[in-house]
This record gives C-alpha cells, structure tokens and sequence, in this order.
C-alpha cells in the first residue's frame, strides 16, 4: 500500500487571495476566488475536479461545488485539526488520488481571520464561522471561564513549561520573528511588506501570554489559498513542472483534546507526525532545502524544529540563530512570511509557497530548491507533516 | 474575574454537580481499578470500566506551568490583567486549571498549593489555588467561599 501512495501524486495548481485586515469580500468569495484560480493555474476546469476538501467551517464542499461548477463530486471530507487541517489534507487527497476514488481534488482554505472580530462598518455580513472541532467543548468548559480563550494563551501552558525547563532565551523567538519579516519584504502579498522589524521593536513590545509577545504572534488577516493534486502521471501532462507529494503524516498527543493531562506537556502530535513523514518520503531532515513551518507562535515553530530533528530538545535556540534560518542560510524558513508576516491562512499558505520554490517561481527563491517541507499545527497540539519535491 | 460562565452539560456537568453538592474539589475515580481521572471520561483508560464515582480530594498539589495574560477577551479577566492561570498537578495525579488570587510575579513551578472551589452558579464551579501555608499536604479545610478579587 504504502509504496503506491508516497511519491505518487502531485501538486499542479495553487490559488492564493490578498492578505488584508478588513476584506471587502466575504469570506466565500474569498474561497472562491483561491479556488478557481488554483484550478485556472493547474490549466484544468472545475469539470476535471471531482474531489473536494473543503475549509475547517465557513463553506461545505457541496457549496462549493455548486458555485465553481463541479458536476460530479465523487469523493470529499473535511480535515477538522485546525491549523494542521491544511497539510493533513494533503494526505488524504494523496490516498483518494492514489486509491481510485477521485482524479483531481481541490483542498482550500479561507476565512475573515480578522474580520470576525471586526467588521468594516460596511462589511457585507455573514453568519460563516469556524468549525472549532475537538477543541470547541474543552475551551468552553475548561478554558475560558479561567480566562483563556485565545490560542496565545491555551500554548502558553506548554510554552512557559518550554521556556522554564530549557531556559529558551527570548534570542530565538526574536529569530523567527525576524527571519519572518524579513521575507515578507520579498514577498508581493505579505501583510507584512513594507513594514520591516528591528530587534528593538520586538522587544518593545508588549506581552499577549508570556512568554509571548506582540511579535512572537502571527497576524489575524482575511484571505484564502487553494491547491489542485492529481497523480503523478496527469501532472506530467500539465503546464506546470509536477510537485511531488513524497510524503506525509499526521499526528495527534496524547490526550489531544485537551492540554493539562499529557504526560509529557512537551510532546505534541508534530512528535509523532514527523518520524512518519520521513520514513514514508524516504528523506532526512538535512535533505530538506526550504522550511515552511506553522509559525502561529514563533515558539511554536521552535518546539517543531526539535520535533523534526533540526536540534536536540531545547537546542532550537542554536539552530535559529546566525542567520541559518534567513533566506541564504542552510535552512531557510518561512519564505514568504508566513503567519507571521505574510497571513494567516491555516498553512496552505505554506504549501503554496513551498510549491513555487520548487516550481523556482517564488518571490524569495531559494536557490536550486529540490526538497520542502511543510508543518501545519493546530487545535491544541495536533500535527502534520508534508514533504514536497520537485519531479525528477 | 470570569464574566463568562458556562452551562456544561454532559459528564462534565455530573462532575460540576459532586463538587457543588461536597462543598469540596472532587474528581473522576474508577470504581473498576481505583484510578483517579480528569476532566471526566466514559471509560478509564486502564481497565475500561465504565463504572465511577466522584470523591473529595485532598485539595493539594503543585504548579506544573502557569500561563500568564496580559489581556483577555473576556471583561471580567480584563479588569486583573495581568493575571496568571495556573495548570495545577494534584496529588492524587490528575492535572487541572485552576484561578489564582496570587500575582504573575510569585508564582514558580513546583511550588505547592491549596485548592478550593467557589460555585459560581448551580451547574459552575471555578477552582481555584495559592500557595500553601507549608509543604505538607493539607486536607482540604473548608475555607470562606467568594472571589477574593471582588
């Protein structure tokens, strides 16, 4: 089984909307827009999609269908692990490609990340919200009533517990966020261009959830991405070169509902996740030429560069530093922004970019990019991993 | 403090409810093998039963991390920010959030606590925790209720 999924399909188109605080748009036809222009940009017609992934909430795939014109739906579900929903779902187009059930699946993802919470005076309404999953019930009873109820402050649990038993300097959070803004300046969407940050500035800033600051978090943002994956075969025929889909995984902890009674509050679905993806692409963590890792928190994508491999547990301060994560370093990081500097649209926005660095298309190209990988991170710990390459 | 406070429903709700009626912070245990369990579960992960009760704890434990907000969605916590949440390990082993009158700065992992809960409706008990007066583990002394913030 295994050797007819991995390597086997491809990513061969990807729609991407603008990054904006406060769209004009609602948040369906921002879906609908990544949509059709993934599907355009893969020089296929909704005719030839027959599977859909749909977003976490706001759309369902029998919508969306309906509005791009897709006659003939043979297979669809939704991937609920919020921010890892995206790169999961990878996987699961990868097994209905590799295992007969649909030709070309659409995943997309789109949502007002920040307009929910504060719509233009003339926004067009809408009763469109997330679909919060797993995590929705422990928020609301468990969570909130203690005064937390945003992501920053749920990972702080598990953040602090980081920071204190490794004693993780505010050095490293401040390289991620950097590195982030600095590649959101390369980048023709980013939120984040034209807005540049200074050591200076991301220690005036004020804490959210210790250890969190204002720049330790991404940027709540309205706007959509889409991608179209088909079997490696198809794709050869296509006008775009094929982005190979090596591998992938998912991964939850343990209990992944809720937080305070892991064992190990160090040990997060991404642990488990990445060994499997790179067995099953059959790389190493230094094959890989450009990182694309769920920056919601810029200490979050520390613990995952250990989950990975990149260092040792709390050795991630050493592996973010001198530049190595900067575009010309060994591992550059979040080339177009990410979360961060760019927006925040689940990580599809990764699996965007690590596309066009390996289609050699990217704002901030990586040179001679052969390998990425992708990391999407959500709910409250789950993983996933994808590894993309470039056909040979 | 919380201006929300929610209805649970459920299991969670039963475990509301004991600690209501006991006046006292009480957990999950299974009745098939003894093992305490929190937030409650259908069936204990060791030997399946599905069979529990809810009893009084001693009410001690220890930080095991702590998050601390600077601002909150919610305009009750708003009014203390900045204020800590502290993940508290029991005892008896479950692990739970719990308020805290004690400020961001005192409190360190590790350190020990005393535990009491406060109804905040007839289907809502918060917990909450501050550092205990010595070491030892204390049983769990019924102490004035109400939100020493208000």
């Amino acid at each position: 089984m295994g050797t007819d999924l991995w390597g086997t399909t491809a990513i061969v188109g990807v729609g991407e909307t603008d990054y904006v605080r406060g769209s004009d748009r609602h948040v369906c036809d921002l879906i609908l827009d990544a949509a059709m222009e993934a599907i355009t940009d893969a020089g296929l017609k909704p005719a030839d999609i027959n599977g859909i992934i749909p977003p976490p909430g706001y759309m369902s795939a029998e919508e969306i269908a309906a509005h791009l014109g897709v006659p003939d739906v043979a297979y669809h579900v939704s991937v609920l692990m919020g921010g890892a929903s995206p790169t999961a779902s990878l996987q699961t187009a990868a097994m209905a490609i590799a295992g007969g059930l649909a030709d070309n699946v659409l995943v997309c993802m789109g949502w007002n990340g920040y307009s929910a919470l504060r719509p233009k005076p003339d926004a067009r309404p809408t009763k469109r919200v997330m679909n919060l999953g797993p995590m929705g019930e422990t928020v609301r009873n468990h969570y909130a009533p203690y005064g937390l109820m945003s992501a920053a402050q749920h990972y702080s649990l598990y953040l602090r517990r980081y920071v204190d038993t490794f004693g993780i300097p505010e050095d490293a959070a401040a390289a991620v966020a950097i590195a982030c803004r600095n590649h959101a300046q390369l980048n023709s969407k980013a939120l984040m261009r034209g807005t540049p940050l200074s050591r200076a500035d991301y220690d005036a800033a004020p804490f959210i959830a210790e250890p969190l600051r204002k720049f330790d978090c991404c940027v709540e943002t309205d706007c959509a991405t889409a991608v179209v994956v088909t079997s490696l075969g198809r794709a050869r025929d296509l006008v775009h070169p094929a982005v190979v889909y090596l591998g992938g995984a998912e991964g939850h902890p343990e209990p992944a509902d809720e937080i305070a009674n892991r064992a190990n509050l160090l040990e997060l679905g991404i642990h488990r996740a990445a060994p499997r993806a790179f067995a099953r692409a059959g790389v190493a963590p230094h094959d890989i030429d450009v990182l694309e890792i769920y920056d919601c928190f810029t200490y979050v994508v520390l613990l995952q560069l250990e989950a990975l491999g990149y260092a040792e547990p709390g050795g991630a301060p050493a592996f973010v530093a001198d530049g190595n994560i900067e575009l010309g370093g060994r591992f550059p990081l979040n080339t177009h922004g990410g979360l961060l500097s760019q927006g925040h649209c689940w990580g599809l926005n990764h699996v965007v970019e690590a596309t066009r660095q390996l289609r050699g298309t990217a704002d901030a190209q990586v040179t001679d990019a052969e390998l990425a990988l992708v990391t999407g991170y959500g709910d409250l710990g789950d993983g996933s991993v994808a590894i993309l390459g470039r056909d040979r | 403090m919380s201006t929300y406070v929610p209805t649970p429903e459920w299991i969670v709700l039963d475990w509301h409810h004991a600690c209501i009626a006991a006046e006292l912070l009480c957990i999950q245990r299974c009745v098939g093998c003894g093992r305490w369990r929190h937030p409650p579960r259908r069936f204990c992960p060791a030997c399946q039963s599905d069979r529990t009760t809810f009893e009084p704890v001693t009410g001690s434990g220890s930080v095991l991390s702590f998050a601390v907000s600077h601002r909150s969605l919610d305009p009750g916590w708003q009014t203390h920010a900045p204020y800590a949440t502290l993940l508290v390990e029991l005892n008896e082993g479950p692990r739970l959030l719990a308020a805290t009158t004690t400020p961001p700065g005192e409190i360190r992992i590790g350190q020990r606590l005393a535990m009491r809960t406060e109804a905040l409706s007839e289907h809502f008990v918060l917990v909450w925790a501050d550092p205990a007066s010595h070491d030892e583990p204390t049983s769990m002394a019924p102490r004035a209720r109400g939100n020493p913030h208000d």
